[in-house]
Parts: structure tokens; C-alpha cells; sequence
């Protein structure tokens, strides 16, 4: 249908089904497990237990936002566990050895993005599925991180480093103030400059990149370092929090941050993803795991309960891919 | 405006063989500035490997090509590029997902800065310059902030046309089978941007099997027979039975 002449404005879609499109469902999973979490338990509510939630969550959320621009470009990272893992032990030895921490940081900033240039090259270059490239990254860091530090653990951390992941400025958690500026950086780079916009295009039809002259392989690695730095700042939050850093740190993340990405409902078939709905599904998640503890339920009934939610949001994504438009390429 | 204007694209002898299989054998023609051209044959005569020649994706084994008169290197994607040699394919190559706007500006994409600070994409840049170009040619989407996914086919190629356009540079444009695929409503709207194109001063050069439409928007058909050129006619001189003849080499 191609109408002769340029009425302009956005397509006739109102009213509150329409509205209701844009509005992401996780906000009223959220509002439901609000109301049933407020009655089944009364410390839920405080102010403390609602900190606590984001300060838990700031950690997957950081490294979240990464993994947004890796799925939208239909690739994936299955090694931030690990690498978050790799990184937070050599950056907590470094410092143990005197390096100043904001200089330790930067090094794990560095490592990070050198393991996903690393990830990025073997994937476009080497011509090696995502997941499998990924996959063996996260068993090779993993090793590689039990190598290192044998059976040591460093503890007593910094104060510097120590409030990034414990610290409080008035009721509010550092660590979740610094998750909320990398979701903001997240949201900027995703929907605001050409880095994020190709993201998604090559998640989309990597070949018509190619075709107007862009470097489909270059942008890759690129998303692929900036899921590294994202795991850089990770590494110091998480090692701050726990004041700790031992060879099983950020053992299973992926798995965690995976699942909240695409709650949120970033699409693993590429080409579309959101930077607040991964902070929903983040939370979500939160949410869930704190309630459940306060509640007294048994720990392993919270992992049946996100598995059910992970595969309700997926077939919601694809029912809602099928109204909307040919699903066709 | 001179009578003696070198055509746009002229070839000489072009030639390509794949192993021992002469795909094209000796072709040569010309197409004037503006014109609406049509190569039509039978499957195996040669038709694509000879766009694909002049789109520069294969390299001719021999013949000369000549643009504005003038012997010109087209060996590459990138040298047709530089020459204002475009090429439309037939999946069109959009991003689906991508609004009809960012479709047009992909790997060109202006930016502003907000707060005269941080560098953002210039989204409203974008919009108006998109409906410029799609008014040029015509075409109204229903909006540019929706996901081309949701457009028509018919939509979906102004799209592509009006990436070309942006360029500027676009001075021939390659089109495969563009009302293939299409329902008939969608066909006729895309002949009418042909058209329009060309009214423009844009030259088309189309593949199609769809005589009825070749006759309505092309001036000459360029007939190939087991890759060599059995006739160039003139629609308004033939008929389609004739045109049909030449392709199946049949005599009149």
C-alpha cells in the first residue's frame, strides 16, 4: 500500500492495546511478585532488603548490559563467568602486590576487553560459532584461573576497592549507582550511536552490513571488547563486595545474565534488543531469589521458578515476533 | 544535451567463460543517459553473469567497458560504486528490523550532540532527509520509525531506492527481477518508480521475465541467446511475439 502522497507522523496504531505493546510485560511480573512478596513476608518492603536486591543485582547488571549488544548481534558470550572469574583473581593479586587500585582497574578493564578481542577475533577470523568459541574460552579461563591461583585465596582487599562493592552513599549501594552510569553509558551506546546500531543490524542481516561497506568483523570484535570491559568493571564491584577473590568467583554468571538479558527481551535470534528490559529481567531475577529466601523457601525451588519464567518470556517473545509483522527475513 | 554525448555505459566484446562453459561470448551495447534498458533471455543465456559483470561482482576474461566514453576499470564491487553503478538485489538487502530511515542512512549516519557535548545519532537529519528522497520518487511510507519488516515489497524497494539516491552518486542503477515476488497491486507501484526514475535522469538497467512489464517501462530490450546478443529492440518498434521469437531463436 503506497499512498501518493506524504501524510508523515507515526502509523495509525492508538489506543491502550497499542500503549500496552510498548510497555514491557516484566514490569507487571515485577508488580506481581511485589504484591505476593509484600504479603508472604513483612521485611521484604524495607529499605535495606530493597537495597540489597540491587546491590546483589549490580554485578549481573554490568556485565548484562555487554552481554544486550552481544545477543542483539545474534552472537553470544558464554565466558563472562569465567572471565569475570580470571580477571577479578589477577586484578586482587596485583593489588596484593601494591598496584594502586585505581591503576588495578584499569588492568582488569584491559584484560577484560583483551579476552573479548580474543573471543571476536576467533569467532570472525577463525570462522568459529559463537557458542563454541565462547564455551571453550569459559572452560579455558576457568582453568586457567585454578592454575593461577592454586588453593590461595586473597582476602582484606582495599578500602578503595572494598566500597565500589560495599560501600553506601546514603540508603543507596555504590555498587548499584555504578550499575545504573553503565546501564545509562548502555543505553546511550545501544540506541544512540553507530556502535549499537549496527550491533542489532548485523544481529538483523549481517550480509546487508557487508553490502553498504560497513566491517561486519570489525563490529563484532568490537561488541566482544565492550562485553570484556563491562566484565573488567564487573571483576572490581564483585571483588570489592565480597572482599575476596578465590578461583571459583563468578562460577555459573552466564547462565544468570543469559537468562536475564533475554527475559528482558533481547532477541537471541539478533537483531533486536533492549538495555531496560535487561535491566528488568536483571532485577526480575533479583527479586526472585531475595523473596524466596525471605520467604523460607527452599533455595533450589527458586531455580525451578526462573527456568519456568526464562521459558515463558522466550515463547512470548516468539508469539509476540508473529503478530507483529511478517517473521520472515 | 549534445547530440554526440557518449552514451552512459557502453561494452565492447565482453567475454567470460566459467571452465569451459562461455557464459557471455562477444556481447556488446550501449545505454544512453536516463534510459529504462531491459535484458530479457532464457535461463542460462547469460543474463546475470553479464549484469554481474557490469556490477563489477565478476571480473570479464576480455572486452571494454566504457563509461561517459571513457575506458574505465570495473573489475570490483567498489570500482562500480565510485562510478554511480548500483546495484539492487533481490532480497534488497535492508535490515528488517531497522526503521525505513536508518535503512538509508546505514554506514551513513549523521551525527549531533546533545547538549553540544555528547555525540548522538541525528535522528531527525535522518527523517527528513528520507522523506525528501522518498518524495522525490514519490513514495509515502506509512512511517519511517517503523521496522521495515512491516512495510509491502513495494515499500520495502523505495527503500532501497532511496538509499541509492542518497548517495547521489547514483547514475545507473542494477535492477534483478524487481516485480518478482510481488503481488500486482505491488508490481505496478514499482513500475511507476521506475518510471519516475527515469524522469529523474537515473538510467535502469533490468532484469526481468516479465515482458508485459518490460514493455511498459522500457525504452529498448536487449535480447541474449546462449550468451550472445540475438537483437537489441526498441518497444516501440516490436511486439511482444517478436521479442519472444528472438529469445527462443525462432525466426520471424
Amino acid at each position: 500500500m503506497v499512498a501518493t502522497s506524504n501524510s508523515g507522523g507515526v502509523g495509525a496504531r492508538p489506543g491502550i492495546a497499542a500503549a500496552l505493546n510498548q510497555i514491557n510485560p516484566l514490569i507487571f511480573v515485577i508488580l506481581g511478585l511485589y504484591i505476593l512478596l509484600i504479603i508472604g513476608s513483612d521485611r521484604f518492603l524495607a529499605v535495606t532488603n530493597q537495597m540489597n536486591i540491587t546491590r546483589q543485582a549490580a554485578v549481573f547488571l554490568i556485565i548484562a548490559i555487554g552481554q544486550t549488544f552481544v545477543i542483539s548481534s545474534r552472537g553470544i558470550d558464554l565466558s563472562v563467568g569465567s572471565a569475570v572469574g580470571f580477571v577479578g583473581c589477577l586484578m586482587a593479586t596485583v593489588i596484593d602486590a601494591g598496584v594502586p587500585v585505581p591503576l588495578a582497574i584499569l588492568f582488569a578493564v584491559a584484560l577484560g576487553m583483551t579476552i573479548g578481542a580474543v573471543n571476536g577475533l576467533v569467532i570472525t577470523k577463525l570462522n568459529v560459532n559463537p557458542l563454541i568459541a565462547t564455551l571453550g574460552m569459559l572452560v579455558a579461563l576457568r582453568g586457567a584461573t585454578h592454575l593461577y591461583m592454586g588453593s590461595n585465596t586473597v582476602t582484606r582487599l582495599p578500602e578503595t576497592l572494598k566500597f565500589l562493592g560495599q560501600g553506601f552513599i546514603g540508603p543507596v549501594p555504590v555498587a548499584a549507582l555504578i550499575a545504573l552510569a553503565m546501564a545509562i553509558i548502555g543505553w546511550w551506546l545501544f540506541y544512540h550511536t553507530k556502535f549499537g546500531r549496527y550491533a542489532t543490524s548485523i544481529g538483523s542481516n549481517e550480509s546487508a552490513v557487508g553490502l553498504v561497506g560497513l566491517n561486519v568483523d570489525r563490529q563484532k570484535i568490537l561488541i566482544y571488547m565492550f562485553q570484556g570491559a563491562c566484565v573488567g568493571i564487573a571483576a572490581a564491584v564483585l571483588v570489592g563486595r565480597l572482599n575476596a577473590a578465590s578461583p571459583t568467583l563468578g562460577l555459573n554468571y552466564e547462565l544468570h545474565i543469559i537468562a536475564g538479558v533475554v527475559l528482558g527481551g533481547t532477541a537471541l535470534y539478533g537483531g533486536v534488543g533492549t538495555i531496560w528490559g535487561t535491566v528488568l529481567g536483571i532485577l526480575t531475577i533479583g527479586i526472585v531469589e531475595n523473596g524466596m529466601v525471605l520467604i523460607g523457601a527452599d533455595f533450589h525451588l527458586q531455580r525451578v521458578l526462573i527456568g519456568i519464567l526464562l521459558v515463558a518470556a522466550v515463547a512470548y517473545q516468539g508469539f509476540r515476533r508473529r503478530r507483529l509483522g511478517s517473521g520472515e527475513r | 544535451m549534445a547530440e554526440a554525448a557518449a552514451p552512459l555505459l557502453e561494452v565492447k566484446d565482453l567475454h567470460k567463460a566459467f571452465g569451459g562453459v562461455h557464459a557471455v561470448e562477444g556481447v556488446s551495447f550501449t545505454i544512453e543517459e536516463g534510459e529504462a534498458v531491459a535484458i530479457v533471455g532464457d535461463n542460462g543465456a547469460g543474463k546475470s553473469t553479464l549484469v554481474k559483470m557490469i556490477s563489477g561482482a565478476y571480473r570479464r576474461d576480455s572486452g571494454r567497458v566504457l563509461w561517459g566514453g571513457r575506458d574505465v576499470p570495473l573489475n570490483t564491487p567498489d570500482d562500480a560504486q565510485n562510478l554511480g553503478i548500483a546495484t539492487m538485489y533481490q532480497d534488497l538487502a535492508l535490515v528488517a528490523d531497522l526503521d525505513a530511515a536508518g535503512n538509508i542512512f546505514l554506514g551513513r549516519e549523521p551525527m549531533r550532540r546533545w547538549l553540544g557535548l555528547v555525540p548522538v545519532l541525528d535522528r531527525e537529519t535522518m527523517r527528513t532527509t528520507s522523506r525528501q528522497l522518498l518524495d522525490r520518487v514519490k513514495i509515502s511510507l506509512p512511517s519511517l520509525d517503523r521496522p521495515v519488516r512491516q512495510l509491502s515489497g513495494g515499500q520495502r524497494q523505495a527503500t532501497a531506492i532511496a538509499r541509492f539516491l542518497l548517495s547521489d552518486k547514483a547514475r545507473l542503477i542494477i535492477m534483478d527481477e524487481p516485480t518478482a515476488a510481488l503481488g500486482v497491486q505491488e508490481q505496478r507501484k514499482v513500475l511507476e518508480l521506475i518510471a519516475r526514475l527515469t524522469e529523474q535522469g537515473i538510467t535502469i538497467l533490468v532484469i526481468s521475465h516479465n515482458l508485459e512489464h518490460v514493455f511498459t517501462v522500457c525504452r529498448r530490450i536487449i535480447v541474449l541467446r546462449a550468451g550472445r546478443i540475438a537483437g537489441v529492440v526498441k518497444t516501440d518498434e516490436v511486439d511482444r511475439q517478436q521479442v519472444v521469437s528472438l529469445i527462443m531463436g525462432g525466426t520471424q
